[in-house]
């Protein structure tokens, strides 16, 4: 963090608060980033970086302007000030264009400490310790099996930073963030064929990531395909991996956004109190869970944050809001304004989002099929799978159920549905939640899907 | 933006841990967007960006630092860190920049010259003609933003090249509503020019086709599923050579063995009719550059000539590591990021069939004519793509649209199974994403068959 970052930020509150425009914000972000690449045990490359930047929102009659700079010199804050200004007058007004006030929080206090999103044991590791883990991360991944030929990627990635929010009414706090994680990708070849798998880890240090995990379940993944083979299209049961329920679950996640719904750009209008599982499912949006890499005291706008029940007992309860449109909804925020960097504008996002495990162990759901498909993995999500009109449609790998047994490793299918007809056929939630980060951070368990659409030749 | 003394002291204070080769990118970015949704301007965003990235190369690792600054303290301090972490002995050298190659590429009408009045009056007549196009459309987004940059690149073999570029893109989103049935349809229009672009193509074409596609898949059934003959239109097409086969042809993957196209060069990989050819020289191209973002000038690579593949494309490291010379495809998304091997307007070249005789070979297939996209596993080169405008084709004659289909295949099954070639190429714009990096990228493409494919739908 620059020395002076604190006084840069106060310099420029301080200068637009003297161009008499009705409320201003400025959001902060200095961060610390590393990334290490390991290749056959040698850094492949290492990079670091200091940066830190501003993003400053001007409201004016109603309406929003925005500009941004990661140059803090005096001149380049005035003329961001400048350009925020002159945006403000190319946008529309609108009466819900305000910024937060205390009435608008759904969760008034602020419920995160800063042990939320930081963890002081971040600092215990060296450059050299990050350099290991991922060669460690090759090392046990490419030993876990002979067919596995190479490692494509294995990588150590971290970044802390510090936010800093202020704003014309009287908003001014801040937290601090860390996070670490490992990725490793394995090819396996057996005879001709060819195959990927790759799985990662996560958390606030790297003291919180167990390398012989990541390592085993990408090995894993890499060879139970091997020999895939096509099948005849055809209606089956599917059983799908925690890590594929999680991404199914960040496109209706999107859908739950106030924002679409108000643009009418979603399947969610005009469904609340619907029941829309067949079982009572229960799913969350928790801003503060303690694991969760998505929490941290305050939202994007400076909303402080909360735990919000999507659906209960398988009912619609809420959409998920920032304060523009809560305002229009006459609701209040649930603390969802999120973005991504001081660069863009806050937007309706998720936090940590995530459906309540159940009671079947993942074996005992297995054994209860009696013919069906285990997906591992699927690709094209974000072009196979359309938000707006809900339907689904993405090539899958996985192994083929018979009798309660994975019995043959399948490839190059498609798997296709829309959302509303995948939410009323989960049959089964299993007991092992596991999370994802995927604009935002996703969390599913195990999920048994009764018959969807398989094709292949 | 950085005078040729300090640019010459940062590298020789990289190279003090005995580095072989330093580099220094500088860039600063203007860029601004105004964006449309419910007939309101919602965004209206400038942003600036300002900075360099600091690569060093010792024996086979990169080692890679950037700042948000061109102050002569925090590059020393950057470029002491390089050296201080790929460490050992010292080994200074005397740095000369001697080759100085500039462009400035200066468009007719600079996006600085353009206000937001003009975009916005641009972006309210989109709206209006979307949704005067059909009482079913329902909802319309369209953005359009623009940037000026100056990139200069200074390295230890003595290259120094300096650039400009301006790009401007409009992406207009249409979606139609009746009853129970949504669909959407997406039209992107953009060069690496500026504000002259529209002289070309009116904001209100685009409009209008995306508007077409939104409300023409209001009539579409469900896709089919299994494998049948598969025709691809042309333009935005060209995404599938992209995906299945132009990124494992991006020699990164060829050297860490995650490439099926490893060891083929000279091979026949692909039908005779398939030319394909990567040409970031292709001036006004949204994946148009002079230089690449290593200095490097940029040219056509022809990759697979009648069906034999030629050419890798390549970054420095790659070429270095191959032993191969450098085809000007090393691509960063800013100086934020390390340079990757990366394509930029890649296309499959004109062949000699009618686009109408291509159509009439199918007996019962599919045309694709737009995808919302596409993935590819480079070392397996299986991938998928989502169809968002498909037509049921019979009798050599298309049928009725389909809804929800992908396509899945093999990039190097694929490339074999193409019959036939039209002769209409056409370009379309796009972003491309790679190791966390996005770049705009530019896929075309004449209107091909493809033998079989596997059809994904809800359909039996």
């Amino acid at each position: 963090m620059p020395e002076n970052f604190r006084d840069i930020i106060k310099y420029a509150a301080d200068k637009i608060s003297k161009r008499g425009v009705d409320e201003f914000e400025v959001y902060a972000i200095s961060s610390k980033e590393n990334q290490i690449e390991v290749y056959q045990q040698d850094i492949e490359s290492l990079s670091f970086s200091e940066s830190s930047g501003i993003g400053i929102r001007i409201i004016n009659n109603c309406s929003v302007g925005y500009a941004y700079t990661s140059f803090l010199e005096k001149h380049q804050i005035l003329d961001c000030i400048d350009r925020a200004v002159a945006n403000a007058q190319a946008t529309n007004s609108e009466e819900f264009n305000t910024l937060p006030q205390s009435d608008d929080y759904l969760y008034p206090a602020k419920q995160g400490e800063q042990k939320l999103s930081f963890d002081n044991n971040f600092f215990n590791y060296t450059m050299n310790d990050k350099a290991l883990a991922a060669k460690k991360l090759e090392y046990a991944t490419k030993a876990r099996d002979k067919r596995i030929i190479g490692i494509s990627n294995s990588s150590y990635q971290d970044s802390e930073a510090e936010i800093i929010l202020i704003n014309s009414n009287g908003f001014f706090d801040s937290y601090k963030k860390s996070w670490c994680y490992l990725y490793v990708n394995a090819i396996s070849r057996s005879g001709e064929d060819t195959s990927t798998g790759d799985y990662f880890g996560y958390g606030k240090h790297l003291g919180e990531i167990d390398i012989e995990n990541i390592a085993g379940n990408a090995a894993q993944k890499s060879v139970s395909v091997l020999g895939g083979k096509k099948i005849k299209s055809r209606k089956a049961d599917l059983l799908l991996h925690p890590l594929v329920g999680a991404q199914f679950l960040s496109l209706i996640a999107g859908a739950l956004a106030a924002d679409s719904i108000q643009k009418r750009k979603s399947l969610f209008r005009g469904k609340l109190s619907e029941k829309l599982f067949s079982l009572d499912i229960d799913i969350y949006d928790d801003g503060v869970m303690p694991s969760g890499l998505a929490s941290s005291p305050f939202d994007g706008e400076g909303v402080y944050k909360g735990k919000t029940a999507v659906f209960e007992k398988g009912v619609l309860k809420t959409y998920l809001y920032n304060t523009y449109t809560a305002r229009k909804d006459g609701t209040k925020s649930t603390g969802n304004a999120s973005r991504s960097s001081y660069r863009s504008v806050p937007s309706v996002g998720i936090n940590n989002f995530y459906i309540k495990p159940g009671k079947s162990s993942f074996e005992k759901i297995l054994s209860s099929m009696d013919e069906g498909f285990y997906v591992l993995d699927i690709i094209g999500l974000h072009s196979g799978a359309n938000p707006v009109s809900g339907d689904i449609s993405v090539g899958a790998k996985g192994i083929w159920v018979e009798k309660g047994i994975l019995s043959y490793p399948v490839k190059e299918v498609t798997i296709a549905t829309d959302f509303l007809s995948l939410l009323k056929s989960i049959k089964e939630v299993g007991d092992n939640l596991s999370f994802m980060p995927l604009n935002g951070f996703m969390g599913s368990p195990a999920l048994l899907i009764d018959k969807v659409m398989i094709s292949g030749t | 933006m950085i005078d040729k003394e300090l640019l010459s002291r940062v590298l020789a204070e990289m190279l003090g841990g005995g580095g072989s080769f330093a580099e220094i990118y500088t860039q600063k970015n203007r860029n601004n967007s105004l964006k449309l949704e419910d007939s309101k301007i919602e965004n209206a965003v400038s942003g600036f960006d300002l900075g360099c990235g600091l690569r060093l190369w010792r024996d086979d690792s990169i080692f890679y630092a950037y700042v948000d600054s061109v102050k002569k303290k925090d590059l020393l301090d950057a470029a002491r860190a390089l050296a201080r972490i790929s460490k050992s002995e010292t080994n200074a050298r005397s740095i000369e920049i001697n080759a100085n190659q500039s462009l400035g590429d200066r468009s007719l009408v600079m996006p600085s010259a353009v206000d937001n009045d003009y975009k916005k009056n641009l972006l309210l007549k989109v709206d209006k003609v979307t949704r005067d196009y059909s009482q079913n459309i329902a909802q319309v987004s369209a953005y359009i933003s623009d940037s000026e940059q100056e990139i200069h690149i200074a390295n230890s073999n003595g290259v120094s090249s300096y650039f400009t570029l301006q790009k401007v893109i409009l992406s207009v989103s249409a979606i139609a509503k009746r009853k129970k049935e949504i669909r959407t349809g997406h039209k992107s229009y953009a060069k690496t020019l500026g504000y002259e672009i529209f002289e070309q193509k009116k904001p209100e074409d685009v409009a209008l086709e995306a508007a077409a596609t939104a409300v023409k898949m209001l009539e579409a059934r469900g896709a089919p599923t299994g494998e049948m003959p598969v025709v691809i239109g042309p333009a935005f097409g060209g995404v599938i050579f992209h995906e299945a086969c132009g990124h494992g042809l991006e020699a990164d993957a060829v050297i860490k063995d995650a490439s099926v196209f490893k060891g083929k060069i000279g091979k026949k990989i692909a039908s005779d009719v398939v030319t394909a050819i990567d040409d970031p020289s292709l001036k006004g191209h949204w994946g148009y550059y002079g230089f690449d973002d290593e200095g490097c000038r940029s040219s056509e690579t022809v990759l697979i000539k009648d069906g034999c593949l030629m050419e890798y494309m390549h970054d420095l490291k790659s070429a270095v590591k191959l032993n191969q010379s450098q085809t000007g495809n090393g691509r960063r998304q800013s100086y934020r990021y390390m340079p990757y091997p990366r394509m930029s307007n890649t296309y499959i070249a004109n062949g000699k069939s009618d686009p109408k005789d291509i159509l009439g070979s199918v007996n019962r297939g599919i045309y694709a004519k737009e995808f919302a996209g596409g993935q590819v596993d480079p070392a397996t080169g299986d991938f998928v793509f989502g169809i968002s405008e498909g037509y049921m084709v019979e009798n050599g004659k298309i049928a009725y649209p389909i809804k929800g289909a992908t396509l899945i295949g093999n990039g190097p099954q694929v490339l074999k199974k193409i019959e036939m070639v039209g002769n209409d190429l056409a370009f379309a714009p796009g972003f491309c994403g790679k190791n966390g990096q996005s770049l705009a990228n530019e896929v075309g493409q004449p209107t091909i068959k493809v033998s079989n494919m596997t059809v994904g739908g809800t359909e039996t």
